[in-house]
């Protein structure tokens, strides 16, 4: 029997304590999820009815975890703009913000980026043999040898009819800002379009109420924007990397755009919902396997103090924790974010270099959060045996729960072709051995 | 020192600072001062671009330093390249390599850095640019002769092609005719030996290692 309820539990890790056992998440982010096969499977090893998965993105592969799993596997927290059960069924309304970053899907009537997605539909993913349910919206076309995601005439992403997870359009080249020159040029994008329109946030605010008011888990609202990322997208991965060092200038002027969008979303999702989520997520791929992309010199330059004005904001007007996601190699840089305030990080991606767990623990476990690390869905899940697969994740709650400021998730989302047991054996391990004092 | 010694060493030192106009201008001043063409590539760019990889080995470079020195180099390559015909010094390049991402797979920022390191470092580059099927990775070694053959992949649902290339060499005859390198984010070197593969690196500086081992075998 758990002594703690999630929000009590959660919050007391946050603070650097131990609470009754490790928070865990199971499907609150967009990074701590399940492809709709690996969990079609996972379903029938489970015995339980035979269900097509929800995707909640259609690019990336991500499942929206049921309320029988997220149970199941003792998960603490939930996505705010979930739209199954326990999510009240009434409102029907998708965020496909991560999506409108990429395609600029824009409402006719008010000009911003927005999806009211009233139906689901059913999609067959020929090579992988299996069913998954996606918005009624979307088309999945398939162009010779891939598949091609679409909605109504916009391309969304692409990928290979034998991939399991297709990549957004911008990894193709497709880049809005790839040929701008002058400042003007950058002023004249339409960055409004990514504003949140006051009708999605009325929904989410009715959503949050809900879940707040209904539910027990922890409110996650776990992508409130990018920045170096989104910049990527906009002028492309390599060209936005020699911007930030040969075209300054340009650099700057995309910059405080995106921090003029993501403070102004910031700051509607505080005034909405502030009351009833506890987690705000900003998510930045900073690294790659073997180091950061830019030096820490780059980034105090560059980045720094935006993040600061972001982080300093959300400290001042709300009580929220904030939690951002960076793959990859970027413990020199796990520094300057504590000093700009950032409570969590997600996800130690064990095998990257030098994100070594009891290093990361030992320099900064009291300062912030590790969210994720639990398990290796790299290396180890898809491919250990069931007891090597409880061995690792019993070594990672040795190094990373002592003291608090720990909660478990997978390294990112679970992929092919992780055989269902070693799932189930991930959570069960995380739930049994995960009660303090750790032993 | 000989003023042409001095504005190689300022060619190669402003490359590896990443000072893009500072570099193309010292070039245009070289060129313009007669200093030989392929003594700003040999001596100067390529000297910049070495120095760069072993401040990258160091961990004092990262990716982006990586690209932007791709891109300050490119650029001069750009000024220089038309004018290697009139070298008084002949051009060798070291070997040849024929370069491409694997087909299914559209991720080139790997390949693209190993081959322009590769261009700094004398060889002579044929790039085949992205999705590369099977069909046209031997088709390109029948027509360019190549000493080496690099193929990238990022994801590992298209790795596998690396492996029917090999086998398609194979059965053309080509195979023993050239050497294969494999690289990319899930490539490993116990993958590369397993498909048949001549070599492996991590990154593009080992790339070039690799290279020259393979060609003075």
């Amino acid at each position: 029997m758990d002594l703690m309820r999630p929000r009590e539990r959660v919050i007391t890790t946050l603070r650097h304590e131990e609470p009754d056992r490790i928070p865990i998440d199971f499907g609150s982010t967009h990074v701590s999820t399940i492809n709709p096969m690996c969990y079609r499977d996972l379903r029938r090893f489970l015995g339980l009815e035979a269900r097509p998965a929800r995707v909640k993105d259609v690019v990336a592969q991500l499942t929206e975890v049921d309320a029988e799993l997220i149970e199941l596997f003792h998960s603490d927290f939930i996505d705010v703009n979930r739209c199954l059960p326990p999510t009240n069924t009434e409102i029907y309304y998708r965020d496909t913000f991560y999506q409108c970053m990429v395609c600029l899907n824009r409402d006719p009537e008010t000009g911003k980026a927005e999806i009211v997605d009233p139906s689901w539909k059913l999609w067959h993913h020929s090579y992988g043999n299996f069913y998954e349910e996606i918005p009624s919206l979307i088309d999945i076309v398939e162009e010779g040898s891939n598949y091609v995601i679409k909605l109504h005439d916009i391309v969304l992403g692409i990928g290979s009819k034998s991939s399991f997870t297709f990549a957004p359009i911008d990894s193709h080249g497709a880049n809005p800002l790839a040929n701008v020159r002058s400042i003007n040029e950058v002023k004249d994008f339409n960055w409004d379009a990514f504003k949140y329109s006051d009708r999605y946030l009325e929904f989410l605010r009715k959503k949050a109420e809900y879940l707040h008011r209904s539910t027990d888990y922890v409110l996650v609202y776990s992508l409130a924007g990018r920045v170096h990322a989104w910049a990527q997208a906009l002028r492309g991965w390599t060209r936005w990397l020699s911007d930030l060092r040969l075209r300054k200038p340009l650099a700057n002027a995309i910059l405080d755009h995106i921090m003029d969008v993501v403070l102004y979303n910031t700051k509607k999702i505080i005034d909405y919902i502030g009351e009833y989520i506890t987690v705000i997520g900003y998510a930045d791929d900073l690294g790659t396997e073997e180091g950061p992309q830019i030096s820490v010199q780059l980034f105090r330059e560059m980045y720094k103090h935006r993040y600061e004005e972001l982080f300093s904001y959300i400290k001042k007007h709300s009580k929220l924790f904030i939690f951002l996601h960076s793959d990859g190699a970027i413990f020199p840089l796990i520094k300057e974010f504590i000093d700009v305030g950032l409570d969590i990080i997600n996800p130690i991606q064990l095998s990257a270099k030098g994100m070594d767990p009891e290093k990361l623990k030992k320099e900064y476990g009291e300062q912030i959060t590790f969210w994720g690390g639990g398990a290796d869905v790299q290396r180890v899940l898809p491919f250990a045996k069931l007891e090597d697969v409880v061995q690792h994740v019993r070594d990672m709650i040795r190094v990373l729960a002592p003291g608090g400021g720990f909660i478990f998730a997978t390294t990112h989302n679970i992929q092919p072709p992780t055989p269902s047991e070693n799932i189930v054996a991930v959570f069960k391990a995380a739930y049994e051995h995960g009660r303090y004092p750790i032993r | 020192m000989s003023p042409v010694s001095n504005i190689l060493e300022e060619i190669r030192d402003s490359l590896a600072n990443l000072d893009l106009e500072k570099t193309i201008e010292l070039v245009n001043k070289a060129l313009n001062q007669g200093v030989d063409v392929m003594d700003i590539i040999e001596r100067g760019l390529a000297e910049g671009m070495k120095l760069i990889g072993e401040m990258y080995e160091r961990g004092e470079y990262f990716v982006a330093d990586m690209i932007v020195a791709a891109e300050i180099f490119n650029e001069a390559m750009r000024i220089v390249k038309p004018m290697i015909l009139e070298s008084k010094k002949k051009f060798k390049p070291l070997g040849r390599v024929v370069i491409g991402t694997v087909y299914g797979d559209i991720h080139d920022i790997g390949k693209n850095l190993v081959a322009t390191v590769l261009e700094a470092n004398g060889f002579e580059v044929i790039d085949l640019g992205i999705d590369v099927t099977v069909e046209k990775f031997v088709e390109a070694v029948k027509k360019h002769q190549p000493d080496i053959l690099g193929m990238s992949a990022l994801l590992t649902t298209t790795m596998p092609h690396m492996r029917e290339v090999i086998e398609a060499l194979k059965k053309e005859g080509l195979r023993e005719k050239v050497k294969v390198i494999v690289g990319g984010a899930p490539v490993t070197e116990q993958f590369a030996r397993e498909i048949g593969a001549d070599g492996y690196a991590e990154n593009a500086f080992k790339a070039v290692e690799v290279c020259k081992r393979l060609i003075n075998k």
